[in-house]
């Protein structure tokens, strides 16, 4: 009798272990994003942000011949083995510039404004492993460049992440 | 026996390793002169706020005419901890400026380093901000 209790017992609590184990999909906003190794989109977030507080702290926006200054994107060059979409970083820095009133994007290329910056840059990978740790340095490079090729701002920002074998997956 | 002295071996080194703290040097009078803003605090992760302690912000208008903010961290601790943090905007009516570059941003501090964070608003509307940290 107590033994057919249990296994009742047992029966009726194991679907709820079941389901206390499944984690349905939903929206994560805030700090419980997933962090790869990969560059993920909240470091294209973050280094986006780096990058224009770095643009806004220099004197460039206030020297330009257009308010807000004309901008158009150059080569952006992903020196990674990994295959992303620019615009995860590009987009970003558009959007807060525009929205910031300091700048806006001809999305012509320049074709019909004559543009007071050409934004330009490069996302290099570099990878290292000592016994189990993998890391992966991802480095930002950005230029704005003037109308006669002078680059008038640039900066440089990075990006480390470091894991052991069995988290990394590989 | 030797199985026993040889992990006490690693566990002393692993706490050695976890327990490298960071000397600072600076000037005794500082040149730049900071204005330490009054700020109120609400505290729900006591954990972390003994051990990661923001003492100070200060603020600056950078020449594109933006709120310039920095908030100097420090680890209370004697070994290396990780956080995060998030700035928000708000603008004269105390409405929060939403931008796409908002996130997140992961830190670490060393043991008995002293850090500072850095922002700049997004807009020239950005009149106020509030800083939120979680422990990692």
């Amino acid at each position: 009798m107590k033994m057919t209790l249990c296994k009742c017992l047992l029966i009726m609590i194991c679907p709820f272990l079941w389901s206390g184990c499944a984690t349905a999909p939903h929206v994560v906003e805030g700090p419980g994003k997933l962090t790869t190794m990969e560059i993920d989109t909240q470091d294209f977030a973050a280094k986006a942000d780096e990058m224009i507080q770095s643009m806004l702290d220099s004197p460039i926006f206030e020297k330009a011949a257009h308010k807000p200054a004309i901008l158009v994107v150059g080569r952006i060059v992903n020196n990674t083995g990994r295959n992303f979409d620019m615009d995860l970083l590009i987009k970003k820095i558009r959007v807060a510039l525009n929205k910031g009133g300091k700048a806006i994007t001809d999305i012509t290329g320049g074709a019909l404004n004559n543009p007071d910056f050409t934004l330009s840059g490069k996302i290099i990978e570099n990878r290292s492993r000592e016994g189990n740790t993998h890391q992966s340095a991802y480095t930002f490079q950005l230029s704005l460049s003037n109308s006669q090729g002078l680059a008038v701002w640039e900066d440089e920002k990075e990006i480390t992440k470091q894991g052991t074998r069995a988290s990394v997956g590989f | 026996m030797k199985e026993y002295v040889m992990a006490v071996v690693a566990a002393v080194s692993l706490a050695q390793y976890g327990c490298s703290t960071v000397n600072t040097v600076e000037p005794s009078q500082q040149a730049a002169q900071r204005q330490i803003l009054a700020d109120k605090r609400i505290t729900t992760d006591g954990r972390l706020y003994g051990r990661v302690r923001p003492i100070g912000v200060n603020t600056a208008v950078v020449p594109a005419g933006m709120l310039k903010i920095q908030i100097e961290v420090r680890n209370l601790t004697r070994s290396l901890q990780p956080f995060a943090y998030h700035i928000e905007w708000f603008d004269a009516n105390g409405i929060i400026v939403n931008t796409p570059t908002s996130a997140w941003v992961d830190r670490e501090i060393q043991g008995g380093e002293t850090l500072s964070i850095t922002g700049i608003a997004p807009t020239g509307d950005a009149k106020d901000f509030r800083i939120k940290f979680i422990s990692r």
